[in-house]
């Protein structure tokens, strides 16, 4: 089966004809940051393409909209609301179809083509919005469960409070990175052991990922407006992956009684294309049954409230030899996104444009599906051998992580999210 | 400390006298859009983008290729530039206001200019002073710690051990800050009505626990790198200014939800802030040593100087519906065993990035004995008292319709006084939930 697109896209791209995800880039010829979408192995200028016409048979793009795509975010387009990321994406997908009623926009257009179209390695990509909050949540129920294994009793293992609300932290916008950003081992204090009767200052010695989704939001709330369960997908502009990189000694030490904060702000990182919900909606599922009775402003409508998104986290060692960590699915979640978003608003928390939340480490429940190296290597007890050559605890420097994520089972329409990566680098030499 | 005097007439109690110079965002009665920085002086207040339009900047020439912070809508790009810029600044417009300034032209004898930019404070309106990208809230206050503690763990586990070896913090919600005068709406959440019970089934309502918490806020004027922690012999210089923070609190929601990962909608509907941000230098002179720390630091926590924090007389008053106002806490800001520099050299030990704008609470600070506490949860013994009002009311938490007011003001001497103004909010009934 064809690709669908006159333009080539090679079969198993997460950027088939049936995604069209958004994001900020860099080009060689414009180091001012602008809108594109990622189509194949291509890269479109939305911003070059509509100085050039490109959005002229799209009859709802208004003179208004002209100047939506030289933005150096995309919370300006997000803003404009989901009919309209509809329209734009619909078009977008037409004017690429190989049948394209619209030829002379780009199929036959080799001037616009050379202007707007890009190789993915050519551009640099950057954070796609103006984060203003970013929020993560702990709904991967067996993440939280083999977590809970570690420090309790397993009957113990999920707090009381752990199907009854979706609990969440708020973290720190300005540590959200996009893909590719180096990732600084960080410095702080922890406890060398369980008996120490003083902390030890130095590099995190148990440095972990984290794999989630994130939504990202094109509407907001008023303080004081809690939004309603059932109207939540409406503020979703869509989705990325998510790395939360954490520093598990440094967590320990200090999480008690406030939550987790150095070990968590020193990076977040993004992939750079965000997946329109559009884009995701063919993939609904149920998600983990949560057997608790969900006060009303919780109960969604809606049973298949998540998505079938496979997820796979692969490391790469300094010496360039790799191994897949982990694969599971989006699925293995006890809430959704519209739950979460209906929990943190239900006080009157105001939301807005661009706001990221994390759905909280996805795991499965065997070996090999696991989200964290923390579960991985059961607190840090156990290495685990990754390949015949790779055993770890927890990441090294010079390691690199790669999470990867998609939907759909047929080669020629995936729709996926790139790459989610990012290289350890060592501590900074103790500074005193 | 003598009073500097000045040839505008400014009461002898204004928080606002010459010695302080706070900055803010206002509109007016006659621009009432275009939100514009100013500052505070008596009961008066200074456009600066009228009086930087007005060449009122003239006798500061260094300044003038910045004059375009003063037309932004927030005060982030003028603490961008730095603290020697705003220590200059400040210097000048002391030297106008005063009656013996070196440059009686440009405003004490400029009617024309003094018409445009020196406007009756009742005639403008505040906002919130600055873009806040992240919002982080400490714990340093060490009787409060300890005596919320207590009440939940009784006194001999009261702190947890990392207390005095790490100032502990939590990110709030940047979004939820808002400038004093707000209105707060008491939030619905989840509540454990009988927390004994086995197993824990919440109810869902409004909170019962309504709870204040007085705080100092810090706001940032530098950045540092991802990747590159702040020193902490720099970290003064990262500092812009001072406010007064109600840290408002949903005691039963915060109880239900915060393990493991800390308070989230507890405290997710609203965060009060004074709106005229004193400059480091003006709390200069009422420098005070922390509370003790008997813990041998690591060396990235340990200041080249002990009196990091600031003696400021805190007080709180609660006006009930009916308007009768009850003083019902005085304390002083010394009262925290961390100072904001060592909670900025810990927040970016890890690499964390700080930007202009950011603020940092210093939790909630209590006396160590009754006459000062920051939180009504601490005043009423955890729910168990009731706290005695003026005119025979009582509260153990707030109800619809509290006022509560914060002040915070150094210094003693009539016309030499550097104050916060006030931090103000109503509690407004909770929606009713469908």
């Amino acid at each position: 089966m064809g690709s669908g697109s006159w333009l080539e896209i090679p079969p198993g791209s997460h950027f088939s004809l049936a995604n069209i995800p958004f994001g900020i880039v860099t080009t060689p010829s414009s180091t001012e940051k602008h809108a594109a979408i990622a189509i194949g192995g291509h890269v479109l200028n939305l911003h070059e393409f509509a100085v050039r016409g490109g959005f002229s048979g799209l009859k709802e793009f208004t003179a208004a909209h002209s100047a939506i795509f030289s933005q150096s975010t995309l919370n300006d387009f997000a803003a404009a609301g989901q009919p309209f990321h509809q329209e734009v994406r619909k078009y977008l997908q037409k004017v690429l179809a190989v049948d394209t009623s619209f030829p002379e926009v780009l199929k036959n257009n080799l001037e616009t083509q050379r202007a707007v179209l890009f190789l993915r390695d050519e551009v640099t990509v950057h954070l796609p919005m103006k984060i203003g909050g970013y929020t993560d949540f702990f709904a991967g129920k067996n993440h939280a469960y083999n977590c809970g294994c570690i420090f309790r009793d397993p009957k113990k293992a999920l707090q009381p409070n752990y199907l009854h609300l979706p609990v969440g932290y708020n973290s720190r916008a300005s540590s959200v990175v996009p893909s590719g950003t180096a990732i600084r081992r960080p410095l702080g204090q922890f406890l060398e052991n369980a008996s120490a009767s003083r902390s030890t200052f130095g590099p995190c010695r148990r440095l972990d990922i984290e794999l989630e989704l994130g939504a990202l939001l094109c509407k907001g709330n008023k303080l004081g407006q809690p939004i309603d369960v059932n109207d939540a997908e409406k503020y979703i502009f869509g989705f990325v992956l998510l790395n939360d990189w954490s520093a598990r000694d440094i967590q320990a030490w200090e999480a008690v009684p406030l939550g987790p904060f150095n070990a968590k702000t020193f990076a977040s990182t993004i992939s750079p294309w965000v997946v329109l919900k559009d884009a995701l909606e063919p993939f609904r599922a149920p998600g983990i049954l949560n057997e608790a009775k969900l006060h009303r402003y919780l109960q969604e409508a809606r049973q298949d409230n998540v998505h079938d998104i496979d997820l796979e986290v692969q490391l790469k060692t300094s010496e360039g030899e790799t191994a897949t960590v982990s694969h599971t699915n989006a699925r293995n979640l006890v809430f959704s996104f519209a739950q979460m978003i209906a929990h943190h608003t239900v006080g009157g928390c105001p939301l807005e444009v661009g706001d990221l939340l994390g759905s909280g480490t996805i795991s499965g429940t065997e070996p090999g599906t696991l989200g964290s190296f923390l579960e991985s290597s059961l607190g840090g007890k156990e290495t685990v051998r990754l390949s015949e050559s790779i055993h770890r605890k927890f990441l090294e420097d010079g390691d690199t992580i790669t999470i990867r994520g998609w939907s759909g089972t047929d080669s020629s329409s995936l729709v996926g999210f790139g790459d989610c990566v990012g290289t350890i680098e060592p501590a900074l030499q103790v500074f005193e | 400390m003598a009073p500097l005097k000045s040839w505008l007439s400014i009461p002898s109690d204004s928080h606002f006298s010459l010695s302080n110079i706070p900055f803010g965002i206002i509109t007016s009665k006659y621009s009432q859009t275009e939100k514009r920085p100013a500052v505070a002086i008596g009961d008066h207040v200074l456009d600066l983008q009228a009086f930087a339009t007005g060449d009122g900047f003239s006798g500061l020439p260094s300044l003038k290729p910045h004059l375009s912070v003063f037309s932004q809508p927030t005060l982030n790009a003028f603490a961008a530039l730095g603290q020697p810029v705003h220590r200059e600044v400040r210097k000048y417009l002391q030297d106008l206001f005063s009656d013996t300034t070196s440059h009686p032209q440009i405003l004490k004898d400029n009617t024309a200019l003094q018409k445009s930019a020196l406007l009756p404070k009742h005639e403008t309106k505040t906002h919130l002073p600055m873009q806040i990208g992240d919002y982080t809230d400490f714990y340093a206050g060490v009787n409060h710690a300890f005596n919320a503690g207590s009440l939940f763990r009784g006194p001999a586990n009261a702190l947890q051990p990392n207390y005095y070896h790490i100032p502990i913090g939590y990110h709030g919600r940047a979004s939820t800050v808002v400038v004093s005068g707000t209105t707060i709406r008491r939030p619905n959440g989840q509540l454990l009505l009988d927390p004994t019970a086995d197993p824990k089934v919440p109810t869902f309502g409004p909170s019962r626990r309504l709870d204040i918490e007085l705080e100092l806020g810090c706001l940032l004027c530098k950045a540092n790198p991802m990747g590159e922690p702040v020193p902490i012999k720099e970290a003064e210089q990262s500092i812009f200014g001072f406010v007064l923070m109600n840290d408002w609190s949903a005691r039963d929601i915060q109880a239900w939800e915060y393990v493991p990962l800390g308070p989230f909608n507890g405290k997710n509907f609203g965060t009060t802030i004074s709106a005229w941000v004193v400059l480091f230098d003006a709390l200069e002179p009422y420098r005070a040593d922390k509370l003790p720390n008997e813990t041998k630091l690591l060396p990235y926590l340990v200041e080249p100087r002990n009196d990091t924090v600031f003696d400021i007389q805190l007080e709180v008053d609660l006006t009930t519906p009916d308007g009768s106002t009850t003083t019902i806490s005085k304390g002083t800001g010394k009262n925290l065993v961390w100072s904001f520099p060592q909670m900025i050299a810990h927040h970016s030990v890890g690499g964390c990035a700080m930007q202009p704008g950011d603020l940092l609470g210093s939790g909630t600070i209590s006396t160590k004995d009754d006459s000062g506490l920051g939180s009504l949860l601490e005043m009423s013994a955890g729910g168990k008292k009731e706290i005695m009002l003026a005119g025979m009311d009582v509260r153990k938490f707030l109800k619809d319709g509290d006022t509560i007011t914060i002040r915070g003001v150094c210094g003693g001497e009539p016309g030499a006084l550097v104050g916060f103004g006030e931090c103000v909010g109503t509690i407004e009934s909770a929606i009713p939930f469908p």
